[in-house]
């Protein structure tokens, strides 16, 4: 009997754990924006990003997650890799606003500035640097050598300015580049500017 | 007026009335269709009003739910025994944020065992405080900060092989959990970063084993985060890490308190009482820790070292138990993913020595992943042990692959 009651009362919290479990995936299925923490600086948050994430683990893309899953998981991460309430911020601005394909008009996801007549190599400062580092031979596993005369950069003007506009995932690489580096704020002359730039310091 | 239009007149104007009537009744009746109609659509703006205001609160929370965590299946085939699929675990971690103030962390760990059934543990639960941005009090039970393996590394999809270094997993020489408070963050120092983390919990209890059934020796350090301090001693520590640049990182851990004597092992005595047991006395306990991770472009290298030691029992009736002991493990990886590949190979050495020479090994292994994806990643691998008793458990070579998922 006593057997029986314990064995129900098992049931019982497997059940339990079953039902929070749909719970939270339930509740995370749903569109949230939330209104903190204050937005961080789009730049540093790249930094932020390509500096610490691969200290212990695998670089988890930006669009694996929606804006609300960042701000929990930056702020787990916060704990686990001991950042600043600064870094971490900063970080949340960079990943929500790399999730997405286009940033819509009005929206309040913060982006590095890229004034107009920014030469290239401001644009790849503000943008491009986090992953492809400043050698251009890549920040961490998966992101392509610039240097290599093989490489990302022996591929046609028309192509690349593609792949920087759309994004792409090199093959291999098991993480895709977001459209415009994350950033929407760059137009058609910073993309032609920043390619030059890359051509210009690491093309042979 | 002639009079004899009169009747006339009043005739026609009650035909008018009398024809007109039936109008007057329809143009009523579609006034009440059309309030009717007003009167529903108004109802279904307010209703419409309602389930967009309910919309709305969850467009805005001040309350985040979020699941993360990870899961493996592991195939093991060791040179000395059957080989055997199993459910290495199963660890969803659960995040409950309000605003920028305050997480519950809580991860929960599933384990299928031998005989088939599922053992449930709390891996941690804690309630992370953002006090400032340089500051965050960790209070519940908590994953050691003492060196980096089992605080950070240990999770399958992050560590790149399949087992743990010996010395890294229960019973070794790195504590698992504690359970207490810590206060943890990270500042710049000199142009670097820095992270650091310094508690004060209830510490480890001790585990002795006896081959005869009367004299006990030391097995090991049980330090897995335990609910209650069944000794009344506290123990506290910290780790301080600081990164010169930022694809280096070295940190250095201590933990130092007292331990005692709970637990016997079951096979020879009687299971031992709710307690510590009668005549265990509290001995020192201290442990210290290096580490350090460097990675650059596709290769990584990390290592980590760790040192405990438990004091003599100078008195009490345990006195069979009485020498203490230090348990030691290091432990040295390099990993290299292929240029414009999802392939990467591992090697690993570790070594482990243990007041118990049948758990002491050296053990070197290597592997190969298949990176899937980032966080879903195939890996084999294959471990050359020297066990210092040849034979035992520790000594078998083995073979070991596993899928792992984190998500």
């Amino acid at each position: 009997m006593k057997n029986r009651a314990n064995k129900t009362c098992e049931q019982l919290l497997k059940l339990g754990g079953a039902g929070l479990i749909l719970l939270v995936t339930g509740f995370s299925t749903s569109t949230i924006a939330a209104d903190y923490p204050e937005a961080g600086n789009f730049s540093e948050g790249s930094k932020v990003w390509a500096e610490n994430c691969n200290r212990c683990h695998n670089m988890r893309g930006p669009k694996e997650l929606r804006d609300d899953q960042w701000i929990s998981t930056a702020y787990h991460m916060r704990i686990r890799a001991g950042l600043t309430g600064q870094e971490t911020r900063d970080v949340i601005t960079f990943l929500q606003a790399s999730n997405t394909k286009t940033v819509a008009a009005g929206s309040t996801k913060v982006v590095a500035e890229i004034s107009k007549g920014a030469t290239g190599k401001e644009t790849y400062k503000k943008t491009c640097v986090a992953c492809h580092s400043a050698n251009g031979k890549g920040a961490f596993p998966g992101t392509p050598d610039f240097t290599d005369s093989s490489g990302a950069l022996s591929k046609s003007d028309d192509v690349l300015i593609n792949h920087i506009t759309n994004g792409f995932q090199s093959p291999g690489s098991p993480m895709a580049m977001p459209p415009k580096g994350g950033n929407p704020n760059l137009d058609d002359n910073s993309i032609i500017e920043v390619l030059k730039y890359m051509r210009e310091t690491f093309g042979q | 007026m002639n009079s004899s239009c009169l009747p006339f007149g009043r005739k026609l104007l009650a035909t008018a009335i009398t024809l007109s009537l039936p109008a007057v009744a329809s143009a009523a009746a579609s006034n009440d269709d059309l309030q009717e109609q007003i009167d529903a659509l108004q109802n279904q703006i307010t209703a419409l009003n309602v389930e967009v205001q309910q919309a709305g609160e969850w467009k805005n929370p001040n309350t985040l739910m979020h699941m993360a965590g990870f899961a493996d299946v592991t195939f093991v085939n060791p040179e000395g025994g059957d080989s055997s699929f199993g459910v290495g675990g199963f660890s969803p971690i659960f995040h409950y944020q309000y605003r920028d103030l305050v997480m519950l962390e809580a991860e929960l760990e599933f384990n299928v065992n031998e005989d088939g059934t599922t053992d449930t543990e709390l891996g941690y639960m804690t309630i992370d405080w953002f006090l400032n941005d340089y500051v965050a009090v960790i209070a519940g039970k908590f994953l050691s900060p003492v060196g980096q393996f089992r605080q950070n590394i240990h999770p399958s999809w992050i560590n790149k092989l399949v087992s743990a270094p010996p010395g890294f997993g229960h019973d070794g020489a790195a504590p698992i959990s504690d359970m207490g408070i810590q206060l943890r963050g990270g500042f710049p120092m000199a142009g670097m970063r820095t992270n650091y983390s310094v508690y004060v919990s209830n510490g480890p209890e001790l585990k002795t084993e006896s081959d005869n059934g009367t004299e006990f020796e030391l097995d090991g350090i049980a330090a897995d985060g335990f609910g209650a301090d069944r000794d009344g001693e506290k123990t506290w520590g910290g780790r301080f890490a600081v990164l010169p640049f930022s694809s280096l990182e070295i940190g250095v851990s201590f933990a130092t308190g007292k331990a005692t004597v709970t637990e016997l092992e079951k096979n020879a005595v009687a299971a031992p009482p709710v307690g510590p047991l009668t005549g265990g006395i509290p001995r020192s306990y201290d442990v210290i820790g290096a580490d350090f991770v460097w990675f650059s472009g596709n290769m990584s290298l990390r290592g980590e070292y760790i040192e405990s030691e438990i004091g003599e029992a100078t008195t009490g009736a345990l006195g069979t138990a009485s020498e203490g002991g230090i348990w030691e493990a290091i432990y040295t990886q390099f990993a290299y993913r292929l240029p414009n590949t999802k392939w990467e190979g591992v090697i690993r050495y570790g070594d482990f020595d243990a007041p118990r020479l049948s758990k002491d090994v050296t053990q070197i292994s290597v592997g190969v992943n298949y990176l899937l994806t980032n966080n879903f990643i195939v890996k084999t691998s294959y471990e050359f042990n020297d066990g210092e008793v040849s034979g035992s458990k520790a000594d078998y070579d083995k073979f070991l692959t596993q899928l792992a998922y984190g998500f």
